[in-house]
């Protein structure tokens, strides 16, 4: 091959990510199949660093990371009783890189985890689940498919940390299915259903297995493809409906690639339509390079920090998994404390007849969460000048409101975490725990 | 223009007669197929231990409680009467651990004083029971279980009935 042919090839192969003319930026977005999800042109605001601060982009980054680790991690974990806690033990000590893969498959899921939860939260401070100006939007649909994306990253992580089959990953399962059993009517077939059984054995294992490995992730593949689609069906992030409020609407003639209500063009002796150019040079820039660039700095800083916090994180493994003996205090992890302490601290008792904190605070209390956070967009009244603005005036209350239960989950992770010991009584942070005996 | 789907009456034509029976039998052929991938996850035989088991002869207990692990059971001698105690936590099902006290101490359970030597404690949630069973403290909603204790007719050892619960007051006097 000569040289120029050489030139040329490699032109056809990367010109998509480097554009020379606007033109080309344009085209690059219909020719490229990995391009093919963003717009031609992309508003300003969408881009800026502190408005979304980039959350949803992290999370997924951390999804791809996440599933590729996973595969790796696939080949190497034997999903059986007598064999999935030794081969986890090989992925630490036997297999080369073996810890570095499961660490930075670990420790990408707690930062899934923690960035989805920030993303909701931004989400909710920025009123972004309402509908702005433009037509066919529906955001609020796009907000309860991010709660459901939120519930499947929990249950991906629940699932995923009990394949190593040490003792966290028993007593978790020994918890989380006695949660399910506590449920009116349904809840003893839900647990046996979920065990394959009615003890914690093989059955149980696969099934685990097989929803960590295979549904909840087909699910979120199929979630978050539906999520990007309506960001864009519903005209990108609602930094933009911000924007085109703010622009003065000035007459121009009808394009037309466009359509118009009749209200738009009734009006004048000419044909003129009132509207708010947002995708106006002054506020666009191409999305390829300009949008690709940024993620790629996302994706390299996710990358590395999720790498760094695997060196510096190492992922424990309990001893392996024995069912008649229960560690003191049983843990679960950081992003279930609050819901451990409210199981906890529930239970009670009316005229002799005592209702199970694990119907409460497993069961009631979370249904009624993801309940209120899925009705709450269709009973925010708030005008659209709160849309796409961080702490708007009009959603005060609201925002005061969303942050005290984001501050009491905050309160129970922490107590949880840092003031729980033996038999879950409670510690100061700095105060060392009583010794007990492991066995008797 | 002719309307194709149904005559202008309102009356099924044959074409959307076949129209609709076709939707029907994929509708019920699909919902039949997903009925048997989703009923083959409901085992019909379980390979579990059995809920009645032998726990060995009388005289292998000594006085007081003796814990068998892998049962999650506790078995109470005094003298010549027994009786089985679960040790699994009425909450969330984890493992109860036997707390021995410094002194017996007394308790009021209901109306009546008992005497207890050893209290049981669970690591998860922080529930607490008496030495008698009776959940006093922490999210525990019922005291722990009593199981069915008899003799074996043919070797003379204790059997465990984890299928028959009991009172507490029940004793297997041997």
């Amino acid at each position: 091959m000569t040289m120029s042919n050489a030139k040329s090839l490699l032109k056809k192969l990367k010109w998509t990510w480097q554009p020379e003319s606007s033109r080309e930026a344009g085209d690059s977005v219909v020719r490229n199949f990995l391009l093919h999800w963003f717009p031609a042109k992309i508003t300003r605001p969408s881009m800026s660093w502190g408005y979304s601060f980039w959350l949803g982009t992290i999370t997924a980054v951390l999804f791809l990371i996440l599933t590729i680790t996973g595969v790796f991690l696939m080949f190497l974990y034997v999903p059986s009783v007598e064999r999935a806690y030794l081969s986890v033990k090989d992925l630490e000590f036997v297999i080369s890189f073996g810890s570095f893969i499961r660490g930075l498959h670990r420790i990408s899921a707690h930062l899934m985890v923690a960035f989805v939860f920030l993303h909701l939260v931004r989400v909710f401070l920025t009123g972004a689940y309402k509908n702005g100006t433009a037509a066919n939007q529906n955001r609020p649909l796009n907000w309860i498919v991010g709660v459901i994306l939120l519930l499947l990253t929990l249950l991906l992580s629940f699932t995923g940390y009990l394949l190593p089959w040490d003792q966290l990953a028993f007593w978790a399962i020994t918890v989380g299915t006695n949660i399910a059993s506590a449920a009116p009517v349904v809840g003893d077939w839900i647990r046996f259903i979920l065990l394959g059984g009615s003890t914690i054995e093989q059955g149980a294992l696969i099934r685990f297995y097989v929803l960590h490995c295979f549904f909840l992730p087909l699910f979120v593949i199929v979630l978050f493809s539906y999520h990007m689609w309506r960001v864009r069906k519903d005209g990108g992030l609602a930094c933009v409906d911000r924007l085109s409020l703010s622009e003065k609407k000035e007459a121009v003639a009808p394009n037309k690639k466009k359509t118009y209500s009749l209200l738009g063009i009734t009006s004048g002796s000419t044909v003129h339509v009132q509207t708010a150019l947002v995708d106006h040079e002054r506020h666009t820039v191409d999305s390829s390079p300009n949008l690709t660039r940024r993620l790629m700095v996302v994706i390299l800083a996710t990358m590395v920090v999720a790498s760094i916090l695997t060196f510096i994180f190492q992922a424990p493994l309990e001893e392996a998994a024995n069912p008649s003996i229960t560690p003191n205090p049983a843990k679960a992890p950081w992003y279930f404390l609050w819901l451990q302490e409210l199981v906890t601290d529930t239970t009670f008792t009316v005229g002799g007849f005592t209702v199970n904190g694990a119907l409460i605070g497993g069961i009631i209390l979370p249904a009624v969460l993801i309940l209120a956070a899925i009705l709450w967009p269709y009973f925010d009244r708030s005008s659209v000048d709160s849309v796409g603005i961080w702490f708007a005036k009009q959603r005060r209350k609201q925002n005061i409101i969303f942050l005290i239960i984001v501050l009491a989950i905050a309160a129970l992770t922490f107590i949880g975490t840092f003031m729980r010991g033996p038999y879950w009584g409670l510690y100061w942070p700095w105060e060392t725990w009583q010794e007990t005996p492991t066995k008797f | 223009m002719k309307n194709v789907k149904s005559s202008p009456e309102g009356l099924t034509t044959r074409r959307s007669f076949l129209g609709k029976i076709g939707l029907t039998a994929t509708l019920l052929g699909v919902a039949g197929q997903a009925f048997a991938f989703f009923r083959s996850l409901v085992p019909n035989v379980l390979y579990e231990p059995p809920q009645r088991f032998k726990v060995g002869t009388a005289e292998q207990f000594g006085e007081g409680a003796k814990f068998l692990e892998d049962k999650k059971l506790f078995i109470f001698r005094n003298k010549n009467t027994f009786y089985a105690m679960s040790a699994i936590c009425t909450h969330l099902g984890c493992t109860v651990k036997m707390e021995r006290l410094n002194q017996s101490k007394k308790v009021k359970v209901g109306s009546r004083e008992i005497e207890e030597v050893a209290e049981f404690h669970c690591p998860c949630h922080g529930s607490r029971y008496y030495g008698d069973g009776t959940n006093y403290s922490g999210p525990a909603p019922k005291p722990l279980f009593f199981y069915k204790l008899e003799v074996a007719p043919e070797d003379g050892q204790l059997i465990v009935d984890l299928s028959k619960k009991v009172e507490k007051d029940f004793r297997l006097t041997v």
